[in-house]
């Protein structure tokens, strides 16, 4: 045998149930209606997805033997058994969720056909050999378990290098050893302005201050970049900064998003637990249980619940009408999430199929996913259709009492606002009604297909309203048959208005004095027995009926009353919007606790298979065991502690490199949310392993990971190469670290360095932030975005609004926020020029800076030495001074406004425009 | 075979960082060549387009909300008859609200052009282009909300962020005028997914949709964001403009060159020229008069989407590769659950004559032959009634119509059952719509992938069949 067909036998026996290798012996009966009747039925309908190489859904039809073995979902044939067949099942079109072919069922001469065959016993003369299509496999669990990420973490011995007096960390080592093995030299240390302005960036997302560049340009101590870290890592703007990485990584916002964006109000708790866990170092092991499980911990408290945010951020289909598919998608998301933040595995691949490229199977998933069905993550209220997140209420019963009047008045605003409206459409619809016979004799006047504009001039002059004359006439053209209008068809076909006013206003005068009658003998009346004078009746009453009037507020409503009503909706959606909540955290708890979950079938809820224990991924059980899952709970800390056990492959892993992705704008294995099959090598695995094991052994301490790697000589390399013509043929991409890589800005940085060059920045930290109630709407069908980016904190604080992110973040490759992103973009495209040209935050930003300049009493020259210091961390060369000082003078001399509102002091606008090109050049916008 | 060749995941990888565009806005001067290369291959590497494209461009006038198909382009005889009986047939597992009993359609069908297809009284100017039109009966998608269906409409997907159609669309062809973005959408609707209908997701951000404006605002002010300085004139803007080159050229030599950096300062120039270019492609004031009152812009109910259409035509002529325009409006759209003969009296009379003096336009600049004109919404309405006089959403079988580029004129495709509730004939899953509409735009929807996260993505997912019976 060869290894070829040894390889696919065992494809076969690990797919199932065992092949018979030839077709029964059929009679010649039954293969000739197999050639007459079906083969040209598969050929027709089936085989352009189910043969010749294409297996949709897992089945080939390319034999009997591919028919016996099936697809995802079992057997396609059960030979003799019609009504067992899938394949029947599936033509005979019944069975909404297992329905072929897709155009369209055959006719029922085919289905016939097909059927006989199958009861014939399938006789099919086609040999197995044909099934020449083995299912894409992945990655063996014993090939797996030798994968690099899925082995166990090394503790590797530090290299001994040439340049050892490069070496201030064993980082350097490792650094060191592979560009001395590919015959590369670092770059010589950075300048000591550019390290600060380096370091300050990135480890608080701000530029440093002048006083703090010239403290450590003039501090000759050796440690003197060593206190620069610890300063850095001791503010509180560090976790603003790292705090909002992992953010990225926890696919944060204050919305839903998806298909029903409401505001996630209490989502700010999570962000603020965040950024208190970087500021207080907490150690990376409890954060992550925390978040998974911080519910379920013994002493589990307001902040570990809080923490549990991390698993109720998702974007969910809110509107789902299916509740079970709506669960298992939001199951699906999480584990998207837990897999790709904390161990680098796409989890969500096994959904429907084992993961084509990595050792996970289809049964890990529902081993997993079965512990989050075990986890209740939606709440038990909904608004209609929208369903609602899980939360964890905060509140006092003082709280809730405080509320209730603040409900009470929301309510009574709305409510305001909605019968202002019935009342004015209520006046609209009795005006119309008693101008009956005027819009029908208006109506003769005009063509069906008029437009509003030539109909406009005939209502008015008859006091008319515009809309209800020219709907009015479409009605009657969309009711020519309807023998109440065929008087008028005649009449204003004979253009005979006399006519229509005298046959209408009789007619309509009749039907009222006939309503008056009937309601003299019964009170109640509301029809009446002549079929014409009711038609009448009912015709002027019917609010779909000739006399419709416009659906819309602003083409029913004259202009005052249109304004009324717009002032008391604002009203109420101020009010609304303004409104304290009740406090609550977005958090899970444990819901029914199922032991097992069965495999959905090709992802389909409706199609269940073999039922899963809670468990583990097989690949990892080998490198650590997990507790046992208990009956009573939903297993998530028994999840949570697994994952972060010190002997984890994946965790720590996984971890080290986002740090080092974050520092160094590129991650030792570039993929930071795939360690699988797929993902990137590590380019430095050794190194990686180091920082892994000593991360754990420093007590998965953050900044102990900082200090480690910012003390590096890596680190405090220039990003220049004095060869680097050399070293770039070598190593274009810069992988083996060479140079430290200049990086552009990322968008909250660019923000808030314009905002404190300028003195805008108020640097406050925590607190709710995104100017919505909880569950309010962020967009409905109106489509109004009232969501404001105006505010002076820092961005980390600037709402995160899915489906519609703020222009600055969207422009500047901030992170789709829906899901884990640990390496963002770095883009260049049009519009961020454009924002920083011409939006206000750019603009009113260089005129504060422009006017804090223009305060001071020096001269121009030793202003511009200012303005570079603040925004450049530099003084200007002598030709950088002259050329501004031309601009300056050639700009103020144009006095060229387009606003007068703009403070238009030519000097002023000059210099806004100097300030302005400062914050948009490259030197500003990339560290190096 | 999955695997790539390692120069071209490279290449992509420089394009991602120095980006080919105006989010948007391809590249200039010194990344333009870059720009076209990258946009001749996919990541499988088959040259592009895969086969020769029957439309160069695509329009989609999206009617948000859910326009009935049975009281538009779908007669249904039998509903007349039975008019109020209960459905003789089994209504779908999950219906987003409780279903009544049938309900007939208030507007007659009549027969016009040379193809005797049958249109409703709601759109009797659309109604004279009818041999123009590929009537789809038969398309169906999956999700009966809202926010599902629009999010699969437009990106194949109703469960996780993916890549518009445009989108792709703009990264398998990208643009033809490199001073305009390739995908342009007007007062799209910010519900429902919002920009994710418009979005790159993981597409590079040159691929994502250009905002024009949203829903909420007319579109005679609508404007790309930040097009505009408002404090100054644009002559000392561009003495502006200099400083800063001069500063980044500077800083450029500093550095002893660098790609990201010449890039950067190559994107400020572009910029400087959309501000130019940009409003001049909206102005619809130089169109004439005579042009303005075929798409009804000096008629009050038709003023706003005769706007789109018109501006859309503008872009379509300068090279913009896919537009959108959207009819929604303040209120419920053409989500019809009550009031049905109101609601949709109004919408239709809003963007009949638009629509009909679009088309016309297009055939008179001799557009129309490789434009594709795609109409419709998220989903269609169910024939039977909701409360009393409304539709409820109905995924499962709807109607949608093409025009123009590639496609059958006079024609009608596959077919509903007898009410109108399931796509029973020649059906048309949206996947189905994807691929149809990548094929005739000269894309394989099997070849356009991407691959991201160590995945390949298509548009159509594992999906999708071109209906080939509908090409031309």
């Amino acid at each position: 045998m060869s290894a070829r067909v040894s390889f696919l036998l065992l494809c076969l026996l690990a797919a199932g149930p065992v092949v018979a290798a030839d077709p029964p012996e059929a009679d010649p009966a039954g293969l000739e209606h197999f050639e007459r009747a079906v083969r040209p039925l598969f050929l027709q309908h089936c085989a352009e997805c189910h043969d010749n190489g294409k297996t949709e859904g897992g089945l080939s039809i390319a034999s009997g033997a591919a028919l016996l073995k099936g697809g995802d979902s079992g057997p396609a044939l059960v030979p003799g058994q019609p009504d067992q067949s899938r394949l029947i099942e599936a033509i005979r079109y019944k069975n909404r969720d297992l329905q072929m072919p897709p155009a369209g069922h055959l006719s029922a001469a085919d289905v016939q056909a097909l059927e006989k065959w199958v009861a014939m016993g399938a006789p099919d003369p086609r040999s197995a050999e044909e099934v020449a299509h083995p299912r894409l496999t992945g990655m063996t669990i014993e090939a797996g378990r030798a994968f690099w990420s899925m082995k166990p973490v090394s503790r590797p011995q530090i290299p001994q290098v040439e340049r050892e007096d490069r070496v201030q960390t064993p980082v350097d080592a490792f650094v060191l050893q592979t560009l001395e093995a590919n015959e590369l030299a670092p770059a010589p240390p950075a300048g000591r302005r550019t390290l600060i302005r380096r370091a300050t960036f990135d480890l608080t997302g701000l530029p440093p201050t002048v006083e703090e560049v010239d403290a450590f340009v003039a501090d000759e101590s050796p440690d003197a970049f060593n206190r620069v870290i610890e300063r850095l890592l001791a503010s509180p703007q560090y976790g603003v900064r790292w705090g909002r990485h992992w953010l990225d990584v926890a696919r944060y916002s204050d919305s839903n998003g998806l298909d029903e964006n409401l505001a996630f109000g209490n989502a700010w708790r999570y962000r603020d637990y965040v950024i208190d866990a970087f500021n207080s170092d907490k150690p990376f092991d409890q954060f992550l249980i925390e978040q998974i499980a911080g519910d379920l911990l013994s002493d589990a408290n307001q902040e570990t619940r809080t923490a549990t945010g991390f698993l109720v951020l998702g974007a969910k289909v809110l509107a789902e009408p299916d509740r079970e598919k709506l669960v298992m998608d939001t199951i699906d998301e999480q584990l998207d999430t837990v897999g790709k933040a904390f161990l680098g595995l796409t989890l969500g691949c096994a959904r429907c199929h084992d993961h084509k490229f990595d050792p996970i199977l289809q049964s890990d998933y529902y081993a997993l996913a079965a512990i989050f069905k075990s986890t209740k993550t939606f709440g038990d209220s909904n608004t209609g259709a929208i369903k609602h997140w899980n939360e964890f209420s905060l509140a006092t019963d003082a709280e809730r009492e405080a509320l209730k009047p603040v409900d009470a008045a929301i309510a009574e605003k709305q409510k305001a606002a909605t019968s202002f409206k019935t009342t004015a459409m209520g006046k609209l619809r009795a005006s119309a009604r008693s101008s009956a016979v005027a819009y029908l004799v208006a109506a003769a006047g005009i063509r069906p297909g008029m437009s509003l504009k030539d109909v406009e001039p005939v209502a008015l002059e008859r006091g008319l309203h515009p809309r209800i004359l020219h709907h009015c006439r479409l009605h009657l053209s969309y009711h020519e048959d309807d023998p109440l209008f065929e008087r008028w068809h005649d009449l204003a076909t004979a253009g005979d208005t006399d006519g229509i006013e005298r046959h209408y206003r009789q007619l309509f005068a009749d039907a009222d004095a006939a309503l008056a009658e009937a309601r003299k003998a019964d009170p109640k009346a509301a029809t009446l027995t002549d079929p014409g004078l009711e038609a009448a009746r009912s015709a002027l009453q019917d609010p779909a009926g000739f006399l419709a009037l416009p659906p819309q507020p602003q083409f029913a409503f004259d202009a005052t009353t249109l304004a009324e009503y717009h002032r008391l909706s604002e009203e109420s959606r101020v009010l609304e919007s303004g409104a304290a909540d009740l406090p609550s955290a977005m958090s899970v708890a444990d819901g029914t606790v199922v032991s097992e979950l069965p495999i959905h079938i090709r992802g389909n809820h409706r199609n269940l298979g073999t039922a899963i224990k809670r468990g583990v991924p097989e690949v990892l059980r080998a490198a650590v065991q997990s507790a046992d899952f208990p009956g009573d709970h939903s297993g998530r800390l028994e999840l949570a502690r697994w994952m972060a056990d010190a002997n984890h492959p994946l965790t720590a892993r996984v971890y080290v490199n986002r740090v080092w992705r974050w520092h160094f704008g590129g991650g030792l294995v570039g993929s930071t949310e795939n360690f699988g099959q797929l993902g990137d090598r590590p380019s430095h695995p050794e190194l990686l392993d180091w920082l892994a094991s000593e991360f754990v052994r420093m007590g998965w301490s953050t900044r102990e990971l900082h200090r480690v790697i910012m003390r590096s000589s890596a680190y405090q390399m220039a990003s220049r190469h004095p060869e680097a013509a050399i070293e770039e043929a070598a190593d274009p991409e810069n992988r083996w670290l060479w140079k430290f890589p200049m990086q552009r800005l990322e968008a909250e940085q660019i923000r808030d360095a314009i905002l404190a060059v300028s003195g805008r920045l108020d640097d406050r930290l925590g607190g709710k932030s995104v100017p919505l109630r909880n569950r309010q709407f962020v967009f409905d069908h109106t489509s109004i975005d009232h969501t404001k980016y105006d505010s002076l904190r820092r961005a980390a604080y600037l709402p995160v609004i899915r489906n519609n992110v703020y222009t600055l973040f969207e422009q500047f490759d901030f992170p789709d926020p829906t899901m884990p992103t640990g390496s963002r973009s770095s883009t260049t495209v049009a519009p961020q020029a454009l924002l920083l040209m011409n939006s206000d935050l750019a603009l009113d930003s260089a005129e504060t800076f422009a006017k804090t300049l223009l305060d001071e009493p020096v001269t121009d020259e030793a202003r511009l030495l200012i303005a570079y210091r603040l925004a450049l961390g530099r003084l200007p060369d002598a030709q950088e001074i002259v050329q501004a000082r031309a601009f300056l003078t050639d700009a103020a001399a144009t006095g060229l406004t387009r606003s007068d509102a703009f403070d238009s002091s030519a000097v002023l606008k000059a210099w806004s425009l100097l300030c302005q090109s400062l914050f948009a050049s490259n030197e500003f916008l990339y560290v190096r | 075979m999955m695997i790539h060749p390692r120069q071209l995941v490279s290449r992509r990888r420089a394009l991602k960082s120095t980006a080919i565009g105006f989010g948007h806005l391809a590249f200039s001067a010194m990344l333009s060549q870059e720009g076209r290369a990258a946009t001749s291959k996919t990541t499988t590497g088959s040259p592009l387009p895969h086969f020769p494209a029957r439309a160069k461009r695509i329009v989609f006038l999206f009617m948000k909300g859910g326009p009935s198909h049975v009281d538009t382009f779908d007669p249904k005889p039998l509903l007349d008859r039975d008019h109020l009986k209960p459905p003789p047939f089994d209504l779908p597992a999950v219906t987003f609200a409780k279903q009544g009993n049938l309900l007939k359609s208030p507007w007659k069908f009549r027969q016009y052009g040379q193809s005797g297809l049958p249109v409703s009284d709601l759109f009797p100017q659309v109604a004279r282009h009818v041999d123009d039109l590929c009537i789809l009966r038969s398309v169906h998608g999956t999700n009966p909300a809202h926010g599902g269906a629009l999010l699969k409409l437009h990106t194949g997907s109703d469960q996780f962020v993916r890549p518009s159609l445009g989108a792709w669309v703009s990264y398998g062809l990208g643009t033809e005028n490199h001073n305009l973005p390739a995908f342009v959408t007007i007062c799209p609707t910010l519900a429902h997914g919002g920009m994710n209908n418009w979005g790159a997701a993981f597409l590079p951000p040159s691929c994502q949709g250009t905002p024009i404006g949203t829903a909420s605002q007319p579109a005679a002010s609508v404007q790309v964001k930040n097009i505009v300085n408002p404090r100054i004139d644009p002559a000392l803007q561009r003495r502006q403009f200099d400083l800063l080159a001069a500063m980044n050229r500077r800083d450029l030599e500093a550095t002893g060159g660098d790609s990201n950096l010449e890039g950067r300062l190559q994107s400020f120039e572009l910029a400087f020229r959309m501000q130019a270019v940009m409003p001049e492609a909206q102005d619809l004031s130089l169109e004439t008069a005579a042009t303005q009152q075929l798409y009804g812009v000096d008629d009050p109910v038709t003023e706003n989407f005769g706007r789109q259409c018109l501006m859309a035509r503008r872009f379509l002529e300068r090279g913009v590769r896919f537009v959108q325009v959207t009819h929604s409006d303040s209120e419920v759209q053409w989500d019809q659950h009550g009031d049905l003969y109101r609601g949709h009296t109004k919408n239709a009379a809003e963007v009949d004559k638009p629509i009909a003096g679009f088309l016309t336009d297009l055939k008179t600049r001799g557009l129309l032959d490789d434009t594709l004109v795609l109409w419709g919404g998220e989903f269609g309405r169910t024939p039977t009634a909701q409360g009393t006089d409304g539709r409820d959403h109905n995924p499962h079988g709807f109607t949608m119509w093409m025009a123009g580029g590639g496609v059958k004129g006079g024609f009608a495709y596959g077919a509903t059952d007898d009410y109108g509730y399931y796509a029973v004939e020649n059906k048309m899953h949206v996947n189905d719509l994807h691929a149809t509409i990548l094929h005739l735009l000269g894309l394989d929807h099997e070849q356009l992938t991407y691959r991201y996260a160590g995945r390949d993505f298509r548009l159509t997912d594992v999906a999708g069949r071109v209906a080939t019976d509908i090409l031309a």
